[in-house]
């Protein structure tokens, strides 16, 4: 087995048992904590004390509770409209910004500031806008509000693939006769099709995620209350076993999701 | 030019207004509104009272709340500091495992970085909960004396935030350590340095901006955050995100929440200039023109 | 205007304050091979980008069939471009990136599939047509690429380096290919090229351009024996300079002896040129240069030689057949005399 075919040099085997008991503590710091989660949410008796058998009764608990029925439904529609909006607009950013090429440093500070601003910053500013212009707020605010830092990673994602993009086959289709809407949609569209999924699925799952800016821009009441927020809830109440199959849950959304993304696109997530 | 999508095309611009527009009404609008709504005064019953001031300024530095700022500066530099730690010993064993194996740790040492933040919050108080696991576990093994509270304490707060931004680091630390051709590396070795000189001077110089741009992050989003505090801190102490949100949501003292805001994202810009100082001596000073 | 098929009529292309493209003037012929030859910076590829319509004119015109065609949109004309990087459309199958030039012209679906299957049997790529570009070698890229400019049947055929990324063997198989495919064709084809011997083989006419203009038009043997300009000479095959200076005798080289030349291009001759062929062993011919061999280069088929002489500062190159270096044996430091005729003696200005 060849020690090292890149990156730093192995000196022996030793530095390399090292490096594998580094790795083997980081991850089990990264995933004790979650895996204990997943496994209580199964256990019957819901508390840690004791494991007192397999049982999915808590995931059948959650589809009883109408408040966390009504805040999953909430979410998914802020999820879906934000990512059908952010990725349109983001994808039109992308493509427009490569083609320009010769970009000023305060476009690019706009497109890359969403991903950079601390979310409290984000919300009290909405916030803080919505209600001087009078705004009633609701699950549409916290649309448009998600809209902002979904746009930025889409854009990132397709950015990135635009990078490796042979601008060459746009010409091809026009010599070809191909319109300027043909070449779009028959030739940028389709090859950037996986770039532009794998955004769409990162700002799916950052909506159904996010919780700061959704839960000031979300207005007063109950009516508008997402996911997050109802966990957020429900955690200050203290641990239950209903959290932790809904954390389980949520989670899983989010593995799939990202799994899915960085599978269509082999340029990886922003950042990497 | 003729052709459709090239670089003189006027168009371009089009495809990119919806979004900058977006961005302008949304994201630059209302922080410009917090920047003037900081130096406005507080009404008497709440409410903004339009008339300009700097005593919003002037409280930021007032012992009480600067011992805040302090206090969680404090806080997210101990974090950072930490996950730099752990995430750099992460990124270089990542990267001197086999080239094939890379993609795939490196997956799975971000994918709870892309989980809920919250969900991975919460698994911290099932594990430090008075009842939880830690506590049990201890008691399993046969401990019977008297646990000191681990939830709701600084330590808690530092571990959630290690943990939630972890990832992060890893990232950044990696893609400096994965572009260090081992040559330099063997080049250090074969002029005599030993495997500790070779990281000191050699390694560790040329992916020095790794690590600062996870520190920066790791900075920049802990000083800010409300969640873990609220969640792992129990209201026990006040970081300056969980400050911001009470002046919004219940103190109902707009201006002075925009203050906050302001040197939260004064310290934020600062730190990130620092970070590209920090880059552009790592790669050798300006690049010398092509060709 | 005569004949002219397709007529270059003073364009001009700058970007910023470069003179891309300078003037040039040129008429080329129906069904003519025409290569455009040049080194990088030359010109000729934006030359051949403004025949595609993918750069404006900055002065001048472009006639095709009588009709100006400067101001119409690439898709809007009967011209096509084999790209240099080929510019395969990398999610469609052969057949599809085939079909999509006659999709555009909504052709009827019936016609679209006979054509393209006509098309596939002609490059050979028939049993191909379901892959996609990315399981291609570059050879069948390259073919790929020219089916799908070909089968729109273009009035002029436009292909930028065409045999550029292929390796040595294959490129000069495909440089007999296209021709062929030309002749079968009978399209105007106007290929660009930085490499001189793809030019004589391939072409019916060439054109060197040098920094935006024409150095000289010509057919391959016009070009190969009466080059017009230094530059032009040095450009094609290989030639000997010789520095002369221009007396009342005649041409005075280094040593002393007077060349006579046939050919005297321009005033006030200061260099002299013959090709290594036309260098003969012994004192045969009106001109006679002695030297030292210091080098010898096998070919295969010929082999050259290098001598040194008083005559210039480089080594003088001859080449013998095989047969002849046989006969002879030629030895490193052998004394050597070579002689050549005053028709084969091309005189340029300084």
């Amino acid at each position: 087995m060849p020690l090292a075919e890149s990156g730093p040099p192995m000196a022996d085997r030793n530095t390399f048992r090292l490096m594998l008991l580094i790795l083997g503590v980081v991850f089990a710091f990264l995933y004790i904590p979650i895996s204990v989660l997943v496994g209580l949410s199964f256990n019957e008796g819901g508390l840690p004390t004791a494991w007192t058998g397999f049982s999915t009764k808590w995931y059948g608990a959650l589809l009883e509770n109408d408040d966390i029925l009504k805040a999953a439904g909430n979410t998914l529609i802020v999820a879906v409209f934000s990512t059908l909006l952010s990725t349109i607009l983001g994808t039109l950013l992308a493509v427009g910004v490569e083609i320009r090429r010769r970009n000023g440093k305060w476009l690019e500070t706009v497109i890359f500031a969403p991903m950079i601003i601390p979310d409290i910053v984000l919300a009290i500013a909405l916030l803080s806008m919505f209600s001087l212009m009078g705004v009633k707020m609701g699950l549409h605010t916290i649309i448009v509000s998600h809209v902002v830092f979904n746009l930025a990673f889409v854009c990132a994602v397709v950015r990135a693939r635009l990078k490796s993009f042979d601008w060459s086959i746009v010409e091809a289709s026009a010599d070809l006769g191909g319109s300027t809407l043909n070449t779009l949609r028959r030739v940028v569209i389709p090859v950037l099709m996986p770039a532009i999924i794998a955004g769409a699925l990162l700002a799916f799952t950052l909506s159904v995620d996010e919780f700061i800016i959704a839960f000031f821009t979300a207005g007063a009441g109950r009516s508008s209350i997402t996911l997050p927020m109802q966990i957020f809830a429900m955690i200050r109440f203290g641990v239950t076993p209903e959290i932790n199959a809904l954390a389980t849950l949520v989670m899983s959304v989010s593995v799939v999701a990202l799994a899915l993304s960085q599978r269509l696109n082999k340029g990886g997530l922003p950042g990497q | 030019m003729n052709g459709f999508l090239m670089s003189t095309d006027r168009r371009p611009m089009l495809l990119m207004t919806p979004a900058l527009l977006w961005l302008f009404g949304l994201m630059v609008v209302p922080c410009l509104l917090i920047l003037v709504l900081a130096f406005f005064r507080r009404g008497i019953y709440g409410g903004i009272e339009y008339t300009w001031t700097f005593e919003n300024i002037a409280l930021v530095f007032d012992p009480l709340y600067f011992q805040i700022f302090m206090k969680s500066a404090g806080i997210a530099g101990l974090s950072a500091a930490i996950a730099c730690v752990l995430g750099y010993a992460a990124a270089y064993a990542i990267a001197a495992m086999p080239r094939r194996h890379q993609p795939l740790l490196l997956f799975f040492a971000v994918l709870p970085f892309w989980s809920n933040y919250l969900v991975r919050t919460y698994a911290w108080i099932v594990l430090l909960n008075r009842e939880g696991l830690i506590v049990n576990l201890a008691r399993w093994i046969g401990y019977e004396g008297e646990l000191p509270s681990m939830l709701y304490t600084e330590q808690a707060v530092v571990i959630g935030l290690v943990y939630n931004y972890l990832p992060f680091v890893i990232l950044s630390c990696y893609a400096p350590l994965s572009r260090l051709s081992p040559e330099i590396a063997e080049a250090s070795r074969d002029l005599g340095g030993s495997a500790w000189t070779t990281f000191r001077r050699v390694t560790l110089p040329m992916t020095v901006p790794g690590i600062a741009t996870g520190f920066v992050f790791v900075f920049v989003l802990s000083i800010g955050n409300f969640v873990t505090p609220a969640l792992l801190g129990g209201g026990q102490f006040q970081m300056i995100g969980n400050l911001v949100y009470a002046q919004f949501l219940t103190a109902n003292d707009w201006p002075f929440g925009a203050a906050l805001s302001m040197v939260l994202i004064a310290v934020m810009l600062g730190l990130l200039m620092g970070q590209a100082v920090v880059a552009e001596r790592a790669s050798g000073g300006k690049r010398a023109p092509d060709g | 205007m005569s004949d002219a098929f397709l007529s270059i009529k003073d364009v001009n292309k700058t970007f910023g304050s470069v003179h891309a493209v300078d003037g040039v003037s040129l008429d080329i012929h129906e069904n003519e091979f025409f290569a455009l030859l040049g080194a990088s910076g030359s010109g000729k590829t934006t030359l051949l980008r403004m025949l595609a319509g993918f750069e404006d004119l900055s002065g001048g015109d472009v006639v095709l069939e009588g009709a100006s065609i400067a101001a119409l949109p690439p898709n809007r004309r009967p011209v096509n471009l084999m790209f240099q990087s080929y510019a395969l459309f990398p999610h469609m199958t052969v057949a599809q990136n085939i079909a999509y030039g006659l999709e555009m012209d909504r052709l009827p679906r019936a016609e679209i599939t006979s054509r393209v299957a006509e098309i596939l049997e002609v490059i050979q790529l028939g049993h191909l047509a379901k892959r996609k570009p990315d399981q291609l070698s570059g050879g069948q890229k390259q073919r790929v690429a020219l089916a799908r400019a070909l089968v729109k049947r273009p009035k002029v055929l436009l292909l930028d380096e065409p045999l550029g990324a292929l390796d040595k063997k294959l490129r000069s198989e495909m440089q007999l290919e296209l021709k062929r495919l030309q002749h079968e064709f009978g399209i105007t084809f106007i290929v660009v090229t930085h490499d001189q011997e793809e030019a004589l083989v391939m072409a019916d006419r060439i054109a060197i351009m040098r920094d935006g203009g024409l150095l000289q038009v010509g057919t391959p043997q016009d070009i190969y024996e009466a080059p017009e300009t230094r530059f032009a000479a040095d450009f094609i095959g290989v030639m000997n300079f010789l520095p002369v200076t221009a007396g009342d005798q005649g041409f005075v080289a280094r040593d002393g002896s007077v060349i006579l030349a046939d050919r005297v291009n321009g005033t006030g001759g200061a260099i002299a040129a013959v090709r290594p062929e036309r260098l003969v062993l012994g004192d045969r011919g009106q001109n006679t240069l002695r030297g030292t061999v210091t080098n010898t280069a096998y070919h295969g088929l010929d082999l050259l030689l290098h001598i040194t002489t008083r005559l210039s500062d480089t080594p003088v190159i001859a080449r013998m057949t095989a047969e002849m270096a046989d006969h002879l044996r030629p030895e490193m430091g052998q004394e050597i005399t070579l002689s050549w005729s005053a028709k084969d003696t091309h005189i340029f200005p300084a």
